[in-house]
């Protein structure tokens, strides 16, 4: 009786310093997925006209982003942008997490974007332009509507990724809900596991609603076959 | 060649290849001990989860929604500090071994989850038509059902590797020495960011390249769709 009024105390002490912790990741994570959407969503738009060069060096990008841990991303951004002696790279820890985690997304959601596109039969496409819609106009008015409905579901599987990227900026401390966690320890050395299952249980009760509903929006918007997890 | 030397110092770079390539080395190692442990518990785990017994699917279940929802980062954490308490020889683990098991629990439900996709992606016409022209059961698994899953999952599970690879850079956060721990111990030692991560960048490229060659591969032998990645 006595350890569960100890770990009540804990919880009761701990929760609003744990909940800024959250909402810092909550803010994050939706700069992050904006921006990162926005660059994406132009990335995946340009890889799909399927002009050569240009295809060439976004899949390089995508290579870069994807062959290389979040972690690494994440050194480069905050320790190596820095010494290009670019007054603007000159990132604060905040900047420079937002900057990296959007990038990260936006190799994500290029993929996604590309994939719905190329989902859309051709048939549509070539439908629009026979009777006489530009490109642009076929893009507009029938591919994208078609495609970015299919994108929903892979989206808030990837914005579950992002969530679960932020954890890591913990080492650059940014203070979210993981590094709230650490500092909380500092306090409760004790208490290390109780602690960390609690962080756990936040970032589940945030992230499982978000793969609930990617696992709905695949029978109600479709599936292109892109499985993020 | 002093400009190149103001924007990249290979000179220093080159004094520290033994702690890059031992670092290569532990990633590839501990990537390979988290593959062949993950895959191994992976399929124990898409069996389990197709099983009809609630008692055997529903803790599955429950394990693999609690692995996806919550960050690697927490789930490290929680076996470093955790284990010891939990198991009697825990104190006798170094961190690559806490390393590999942390690793392998957070790598097993994906794995698992794609190799039930495959089994499942085999059509049921496919079973019910060997059976019809006199195949036996286990004929069936060999010649029709495995031929198929094989080729759906490869593709995936090689992708799961690249991001396992990846993870592994998790790792240095509990003082594992592989890649990333090189170039952390590069940075502390000279305190030059732009060679030691982008060092580390490349190596960690240099593997990313070597497995998308071996899909390329893979995917001509099996003649099936393009790696997925995760």
């Amino acid at each position: 009786m006595e350890w569960f009024a100890h770990k009540w105390d804990i919880i009761d002490q701990l929760t609003p310093f744990l909940l800024q912790g959250l909402w810092t990741t909550f803010k994050i994570s939706i700069v992050a997925i904006f921006f990162g959407s926005i660059l994406g969503f132009v990335l995946g738009v340009l890889k799909t006209l399927q002009i050569y060069p240009l295809e060439k060096l976004i899949n390089t990008y995508l290579h870069l982003l994807r062959g290389s841990p979040y972690l690494v991303q994440l050194y480069i951004v905050y320790f190596v942008f820095p010494s290009f002696n670019i007054s603007w790279l000159n990132f604060d820890s905040f900047t420079a997490a937002v900057v990296s985690l959007s990038l990260y997304t936006s190799s994500y959601v290029t993929e996604i974007v590309a994939s719905a596109i190329f989902a859309v039969p051709t048939g549509q496409s070539e439908a629009s332009r026979s009777v006489g819609m530009t490109k642009a106009q076929a893009y507009r008015y029938v591919i994208l509507p078609q495609a970015l409905k299919m994108t929903i579901p892979p989206m808030a599987s990837v914005y579950v990724i992002v969530i679960k990227s932020t954890a890591v900026l913990s080492v650059i401390g940014i203070a979210e809900l993981t590094r709230q966690g650490e500092v909380a320890i500092m306090r409760m050395p004790g208490d290390i596991m109780f602690i960390y299952s609690l962080i756990a249980i936040f970032y589940f009760f945030y992230c499982f609603p978000v793969l609930r509903f990617s696992k709905w929006a695949e029978t109600r918007f479709g599936s292109i076959g892109i499985d993020l997890k | 060649m002093g400009w190149l030397q103001s924007v990249f110092n290979f000179r220093i770079v080159s004094q520290y290849w033994e702690v890059f390539a031992q670092g290569i080395v532990n990633t590839i190692l501990i990537s390979a001990v988290c593959l062949v442990l993950s895959l191994s518990f992976g399929i124990l785990v898409a069996l389990g989860r197709r099983s009809s017994n609630p008692l055997i699917w529903r803790p599955l279940a429950v394990y693999i929604q609690a692995i996806r929802s919550t960050p690697l980062l927490i789930q490290i954490y929680l076996i470093y500090y955790g284990l010891p308490a939990l198991l009697p020889f825990g104190n006798f683990l170094n961190e690559t071994q806490t390393g590999i098991i942390a690793l392998t629990i957070h790598t097993t439900p994906y794995m698992g989850e794609i190799i039930r996709a495959g089994l499942e992606s085999v059509h049921r016409g496919q079973i019910e038509g060997a059976l019809s022209v006199g195949m036996t059961p286990r004929q069936t698994m060999t010649n029709v059902v495995l031929p198929q899953a094989i080729a759906n999952v490869v593709p995936p599970l090689l992708g799961q590797t690249a991001v396992l690879i990846k993870d592994t850079s998790l790792l240095s956060i509990i003082a594992v020495f592989e890649l990333m721990g090189a170039g952390l111990r590069m940075f502390s030692e000279t305190v030059i960011a732009t060679e030691s991560y982008v060092t580390t960048a490349v190596c960690y490229l240099a593997i990313y390249a070597m497995m998308l060659g071996l899909s390329g591969l893979v995917q001509r032998k099996l003649g099936g769709s393009a790696w997925q990645e995760n």
